[in-house]
């Protein structure tokens, strides 16, 4: 067993098409996003810790949340398993997350998604009713907002502090990622970023439109598929229609 | 620990959920997830992905006792020489088309390059519909790499095994061969809605050609009706020809083509739920 990385690296067989895929992911996924970071252990390329931001203007804004997510060895013809580990009020921690992208759901994940696909779900999930869905906690808001200000000092016994995680990256000047997680989430918020939006130069703008149409359509789909709960599935479908 | 147990440590790892160094408590969830993965083990292990060329005696044995179905097996004897299974896992369709008639290209240079002009520029298409382009690259990769392993053994020069065998341990191989049909349900999918209003009249109910290729298309292990196959062999410009065996009165096993008049480049066996390969005398 004390081999040292380099060794356990070289175990994995490349010709697998999971080992491959996941290694692909890995080096797509090797720069924080403005709301997520997520790489895999460095022993185990079939686990993967991530870090996010709660979706601003819900009461997870400020939080940073932190968990796992394991992969099968079928990867990506079944779905990854995703767990929260940060308490925060909407989903119970260690336990698999019941998404429709999650691996409670083999039936509807489509192996076009990634693990990049999950985490977007997640996050725009986050907002969304519980309905007493598997896993799913009704914390008030207060509480929630107290959980999202304690999440700064949680500690990953893997990754250590995770609010230092993000700090390694530069800020970018627009997060294409940001203005789509908002469209979906919060409708309110998109009036006020349609403004800020015409201002950006002209390339950027329409580089990020065609990023975003995509972006959301991979994500309306993930979003969509299978979810059982006809509340939370409105709320989501209503602000996709808002384009 | 050798590199080899190691190595199957981690596949492991990845299998289980969630590791006891973060969740002591079982919950109900895992119990019967544990079970459906057992069940798919059975399959697995008593059925191979695609098996051998059999006699089409072999058939004709699993229906002793059974007129109706003796009588169509005899009459598909006529025109049929052997049958090549495939495990039933939702996936036999695109499994059992592909291995189809991958291996009458090897014997066929000229629709071979036809065909692998029309998979390389199938990438583009998909992406120009909005598929995302990071994991369709993915798929197409493994695509065209397996396409590519088919059209070595075009060349006199080639040296290493026949080129069925090859074929054959590819598609035996779980990865590699649920990226073929992978990549095919995204092709299905692609031509079902470049071509929506057309195929919309074959789908039962409210909803959307859109909705449907998420649903019934896209996932793994969904089964293939007259809807996948029509899109796939348009799609691929690939004649299949089904012949239709089930419990009905007439003793001719009714053959099906797809697209409707096209030659038939691949023959397939449906019994309710399952599709294995024919071969014609």
């Amino acid at each position: 067993m004390f081999e040292g990385n380099m060794e356990t690296k070289t175990t994995y067989n490349p010709r697998s098409p999971a080992v491959k895929r996941l290694m692909r992911e890995a080096v797509e996924l090797r720069e924080p996003a403005e709301e997520y970071y997520v790489q895999p252990l460095e022993d185990n390329l079939f686990e993967w810790h991530f870090t996010i931001h709660g979706p601003p203007s819900t009461e997870f804004e400020g939080g940073i949340y932190h968990g796992r997510i394991v992969l099968p060895s079928e990867y990506p013809m079944k779905p990854p398993n995703i767990i929260i580990l940060t308490p925060n009020g909407r989903f119970e921690t260690n336990k698999n997350i019941c998404l429709s992208i999650s691996g409670h759901h083999p039936e509807t994940w489509q192996p076009s998604w990634s693990i990049r696909t999950a985490l977007l779900a997640l996050i725009a999930f986050m907002p969304t009713p519980g309905n007493g869905m598997i896993g799913a906690l009704d914390y008030t808001v207060e509480e929630r907002k107290a959980l999202a200000r304690r999440s700064h000092s949680w500690q990953c016994p893997v990754c250590g502090n995770i609010s230092n995680l993000f700090r390694k990256r530069s800020k970018s000047s627009l997060c294409i990622d940001e203005s789509m997680m908002n469209k979906i989430v919060n409708k309110d918020e998109i009036r006020e970023k349609t403004g800020r939006e015409e201002l950006e130069g002209q390339t950027d703008a329409q580089n990020s439109e065609l990023k975003k149409s995509k972006d959301s359509s991979e994500l309306k789909e993930a979003v969509e598929a299978g979810q059982e709960s006809n509340q939370s599935r409105h709320v989501v479908e209503d602000s996709l229609k808002v384009k | 620990m050798s590199k080899k147990q190691l190595s199957a440590v981690f596949v492991k790892m990845g299998d289980k959920v969630p590791t006891t160094k973060y969740d002591p408590n079982v919950n109900q969830d895992e119990l019967i997830m544990k079970q459906q993965r057992l069940i798919e083990k059975e399959i697995m292990d008593s059925i191979p992905l695609v098996g051998d060329k059999e006699d089409f005696s072999s058939l004709e044995g699993e229906y002793d006792g059974d007129d109706i179905y003796k009588q169509k097996v005899k009459n598909l004897a006529k025109n049929y020489k052997y049958i090549r299974r495939t495990r039933p896992d939702g996936n036999c369709f695109f499994r059992a088309f592909s291995y189809a008639y991958l291996e009458k290209l090897i014997d066929d240079r000229e629709e071979f390059n036809r065909f692998r002009e029309l998979a390389a520029k199938s990438k583009e298409n998909l992406v120009a519909l909005g598929f995302p382009q990071f994991t369709v690259e993915d798929f197409h990769d493994t695509f065209m790499e397996v396409i590519d392993q088919v059209g070595k053994h075009h060349s006199v020069l080639s040296p290493g095994a026949p080129a069925g065998e090859d074929l054959h341990k590819v598609f035996n191989d779980q990865g590699n061969s649920d990226y073929v049909v992978v990549y095919l349900r995204l092709i299905t999918s692609g031509q079902l809605q470049r071509d929506s209003s057309f195929y919309q009249h074959f789908i039962e109910g409210a909803r959307s050609v859109e909705d449907f290729c998420h649903q019934e298309v896209e996932p793994m292990y969904k089964e293939s009706d007259h809807i996948h196959i029509i899109a796939l062999s348009t799609a691929l410009g690939v004649g299949v020809r089904v012949r239709y065996m089930d419990r009905g009165d007439s003793a001719e096993v009714i053959a099906h083509d797809f697209p409707e008049g096209s030659l038939p480049q691949v023959h397939l066996l449906y019994r309710p739920g399952h599709y294995d390969i024919l071969y014609p005398h």
